[in-house]
C-alpha cells in the first residue's frame, strides 16, 4: 500500500465513521463535534486532491465559522429533555433507510458501470492540476475575470444574510424571552 | 491482481464512493432524526460530500471550474447555516421545542 493509497483510505475512514456519528449519536453536541471532525477529514481530502486554497477555505469556513455558530446554537437551546430524538415508527423508519440504501446502491452502481468511460478522459488531465502548482493562481483569475459577476453577487447574497439572520434571531429577551 | 489495484490506485471512483456514502449518510441523517439543528448539521455533510465529487472531477478532469463551484457552494452553505439557525432560534423562542415533530404544520 503505498503512501497516497493510506492516506486516502485513512482520511476516508475518518470522514465515514465521524459522518456517521452525526447522524447515530444521540446528545447534539457530540454530533457537532463529529461533524467538525468531518469538516477536517473534508480539508485533508481536498489536500489529497491538490485543492489547497479550497482546503483552506473549508478549513476556515466550516471548521472555524459554521461550526461556531452551531455549538452557539446549541448553548442557547436547553436541550436536557431532547438527547433521544429520532424519528418514530418503525415501519417510517425502515422505508427511510432501505431509501437511502437503494440510493446508495444505485450511485456507486452507475459510478461502477461508468468507471471505463471516465477513466479515459482522466489521462488527458492537465499538468497544472496534476501537480496542483498554481492552481490557487489560476482560481483567482478566474474568480475575478470569468466569474465576478458571480463574486459580487456572493458578496451582496452575505450582507443580506448577515442582516436576515440577525433580524430572525432578535428579540429582547434571546431565547428566554417570555411571551 | 484486482483487489490489490483497488487498494493501491486511488482514482476517481475511489472519491465519488466516498462522496455518495457521505451523501447518503446526510440523506439518513435527515430523514431519521427529528432535531432541527441535527437536521441542519446533516444538510451540511450533505453539501461537502457534493464539494467532494465537484473537486474529485475537477482534478481527474484537468478543470479548474470545479473549484470555483466549491467555493461558491461553500459561501451559499454558509449563508444557509446562517439563516437556518436563526430560523432554528426563533422556532424555539416561539414553542419551545427543537423536535420537529413538534412544529410540522408551521402553524403559529
Amino acid at each position: 500500500m503505498t503512501a497516497d493509497s493510506f492516506l486516502f483510505f485513512f482520511l476516508a475512514f475518518v470522514t465515514l465513521v465521524s459522518g456517521l456519528a452525526v447522524v447515530l449519536l444521540a446528545n447534539p453536541i457530540y454530533s457537532a463535534l463529529c461533524l467538525a471532525m468531518t469538516m477536517v477529514g473534508v480539508a485533508g481530502l481536498f489536500v489529497t486532491l491538490n485543492a489547497f486554497f479550497i482546503a483552506g477555505v473549508q478549513l476556515i469556513v466550516y471548521a472555524g465559522a459554521v461550526m461556531v455558530l452551531f455549538v452557539m446554537v446549541l448553548m442557547l437551546f436547553d436541550l436536557r429533555h431532547e438527547l433521544a430524538a429520532f424519528t418514530r415508527g418503525k415501519f417510517t423508519g425502515t422505508v427511510k433507510i432501505a431509501t437511502v440504501g437503494l440510493l446508495a446502491g444505485l450511485i456507486v452502481g452507475a459510478i461502477m458501470m461508468s468507471s471505463g468511460m471516465l477513466s479515459d478522459r482522466s489521462a488527458q488531465a492537465s499538468d497544472v492540476l496534476k501537480t496542483g502548482a498554481d492552481t490557487t493562481k489560476d482560481l483567482g483569475t478566474l474568480l475575478f475575470t470569468k466569474y465576478v459577476f458571480g463574486f459580487e453577487a456572493l458578496g451582496v447574497l452575505l450582507l443580506v444574510i448577515a442582516i436576515g439572520a440577525v433580524s430572525l434571531a432578535r428579540s429582547k429577551g434571546g431565547t428566554h424571552a417570555k411571551h | 491482481m484486482l483487489s490489490t489495484d483497488i487498494i493501491n490506485n486511488v482514482g476517481l471512483n475511489h472519491y465519488l464512493v466516498l462522496s455518495a456514502l457521505l451523501f447518503v449518510t446526510g440523506m439518513a441523517g435527515v430523514l431519521l432524526r427529528r432535531n432541527i439543528i441535527v437536521i441542519l448539521m446533516s444538510i451540511e455533510l450533505m453539501l461537502n460530500s457534493v464539494n467532494i465529487s465537484f473537486v474529485a472531477f475537477s482534478k481527474y478532469m484537468g478543470d479548474i471550474n470545479g473549484h470555483i463551484m466549491v467555493f461558491f457552494v461553500m459561501t451559499i452553505a454558509a449563508a444557509e447555516a446562517a439563516v437556518g439557525l436563526a430560523i432554528a432560534v426563533s422556532i424555539f423562542k416561539r414553542f419551545r421545542e427543537v423536535n420537529i415533530r413538534f412544529f410540522e404544520h408551521l402553524k403559529g
